[in-house]
């Protein structure tokens, strides 16, 4: 009898703690969520009500330019990114699998990059690519040329995925890691006994069996690129000639210095959608179902 | 490529190359460091380890920058206070949560964690703007409460611990309830003992999210004794960034904490890096 009852007290205090976690989401999600569509389809200025303004937020966004061309910097932000992380990524993977002693140690120094704070890191990189910063001095005295790293509009974006890059490697490299190790050893044997060169064997082998582990990282890239905020804003405030002006630079100078927060929250909805979107079109185009049968 | 002998050549080449490549992507930790030993005027004139070595820049934000209206010493304390609120909070509702939706079944208990999944799939910087209308409308513009109430649970942390939790076995629990401990204690001497490795992933990487969050307190915030440490720094970049060695000394005063951190709990973090790949 009282063991019939423990379990009904049981099941009240877990009802009682799942309704204390959906009140505080009721107010900190859903209810922040609904002022998003109410301000996406109204005109509001901070102050008084917002009055329904219909579509003339999207219209307006629609000929912003400024906004636009943030979401083209995303992608010339992936076109950079993509292909040199992966290429770092994939060779720390492949280092890391064939180092002998100190694994834990190469981990450890290129993960205390992944850790380290925006803003701080992205003030010593502004310093370290500055006109008369230490790699510049290095280029020059070695090679007898500078690099306007982050003041030419053509390279800035370019530096700006560099530092991305250092920060991320560590972290992508181990997860790929994770996958390397996973692959049964008797495969690459088979492979041997055909005689396959290491070419064939590195694109039919070994990047089908870690599709997993390539799509996660994917994945956590596009979500970089479309929420970067911090290394833009520090380093280059989005210029020169926007050329790194990012989505949410664009929305946070929209909603906090021009004072439109109506139309920074379309924009909110429009970035949070052009990001789910791609991502779900990457996994439809790369991911693979790899089993070994 | 995959059968090397332990020490062949080419292991020892990549080897070699390998903790080259470590300690140079350590370099500019180093390089922030030394320059924020440095006189300003020596730190693009001198070589990495050269040049005098002083604790002036240090000196000058704790003291100096007070005057230019930059009280670095007391948004230390703001971000400190802010972050261990934040982890404290997180850790304690989630483990909380978590046992109910692993170990207690209630009416609701799938529903529940259908919506903890789709929480985690929207993109959570839409949320960025209404969330200040909401500080707005709450009066809480400027304050700590700003900083830590709209991230005081965390959907993530929940289904991490409770992920862990369904691993216990409930013989353990029964066992605790013939004692008749309350539910209290069963999360905070059973679970949470049992559950080590996740529940300090979980703090950890709350911790280091909440410690160099820049954007939400760059919005609710603008009265410089309430900034956190991320914030004051790019402000005091912004207005007095030819101070460079102090800058850099802020930068290093940022940085640490989460460095110290690190290797501290270098364990979990691998482990969390491992386990959040699912």
């Amino acid at each position: 009898m009282s063991r019939m009852m423990g379990k009904i007290r049981q099941r009240h205090i877990g009802a009682a703690l799942a309704i204390s976690y959906l009140l505080y989401s009721l107010v900190f999600w859903a209810y922040p969520f609904l002022w998003l569509l109410i301000l996406s389809f109204s005109d509001w200025r901070f102050f008084s009500a917002p009055s329904f303004s219909g579509l003339s937020n999207l219209q307006l966004l629609l000929t912003n330019t400024e906004f636009w061309g943030s979401m083209w910097n995303v992608a010339r932000f992936l076109g950079y990114y993509l292909p040199i992380t992966f290429a770092c990524s994939l060779a720390f993977a492949f280092g890391l699998q064939h180092l002998g002693r100190g694994k834990a140690f190469v981990a450890l120094c290129f993960l205390l990059a992944h850790i380290s704070s925006g803003v701080a890191y992205s003030l010593v990189f502004t310093k370290i690519f500055s006109a008369s910063g230490p790699l510049n001095g290095f280029l020059f005295e070695w090679f007898g040329f500078k690099i306007p790293w982050l003041t030419s509009p053509s390279l800035a974006m370019l530096s700006i995925s560099l530092i991305v890059t250092w920060k991320f490697v560590g972290y992508y490299g181990l997860i790929l890691y994770s996958g390397l190790v996973a692959i049964p050893k008797e495969v690459y044997d088979a492979a041997k006994l055909d005689d396959t060169p290491p070419l064939t064997r590195l694109v039919r082998i070994t990047l089908p069996m870690i599709n997993a582990q390539l799509i996660m990282v994917l994945v956590l890239a596009t979500v970089i690129s479309f929420s970067i905020f911090t290394e833009p804003y520090m380093m280059t405030e989005g210029g020169p000639l926007d050329s790194t002006n990012m989505p949410l630079m664009v929305m946070y100078e929209t909603a906090f210095l021009r004072l439109q927060p109506s139309r920074a929250a379309l924009m909110s909805i429009i970035i949070a959608a052009a990001s789910y979107l791609v991502i779900k079109l990457v996994r439809r185009l790369f991911e693979r179902d790899v089993a070994l049968t | 490529m995959i059968n090397f002998k332990k020490k062949s050549p080419a292991s020892w080449v990549i080897t070699i190359i390998m903790y080259v490549l470590a300690l140079t992507w350590l370099y500019p930790y180093v390089w922030m460091v030394m320059a924020s030993l440095k006189p300003t005027q020596e730190i693009f004139n001198t070589s990495l380890f050269s040049g005098t070595l002083t604790l002036e820049n240090y000196e000058f934000l704790f003291s100096s920058a007070e005057k230019l209206n930059r009280p670095f010493l007391r948004s230390l304390f703001n971000s400190f206070f802010v972050t261990l609120s934040v982890t404290v909070s997180v850790v304690i509702t989630s483990a909380l949560i978590a046992y109910a939706i692993a170990k207690i079944d209630f009416w609701g208990r799938e529903k529940l964690k259908g919506f903890l999944l789709f929480q985690m799939v929207l993109p959570g910087m839409m949320l960025t703007l209404p969330m200040f209308v909401l500080i707005k409308q709450l009066g809480l513009v400027n304050s700590y409460a700003s900083m830590i109430l709209p991230a005081m649970m965390s959907g993530w942390g929940v289904f991490m611990i409770s992920q862990a939790f369904k691993g216990t076995p409930d013989d353990y629990i029964y066992a605790a309830r013939l004692d008749r401990s309350n539910i209290r204690q069963i999360v905070f001497k059973l679970m949470i003992p049992l559950n080590k490795a996740i529940v300090a992933i979980v703090a950890l990487f709350t911790f280091t999210g909440t410690w160099d969050n820049f954007m939400w307190p760059l919005i609710v915030i603008s009265d410089v004794d309430m900034m956190p440490l991320s914030v004051l720094l790019a402000t005091f970049n912004k207005q007095f960034g030819f101070y460079v060695g102090p800058v850099m000394a802020g930068a290093v005063l940022q940085a640490l904490p989460l460095v110290l951190l690190f290797i501290a709990f270098r364990r979990y973090f691998m482990q969390g890096m491992s386990l959040s790949l699912k």
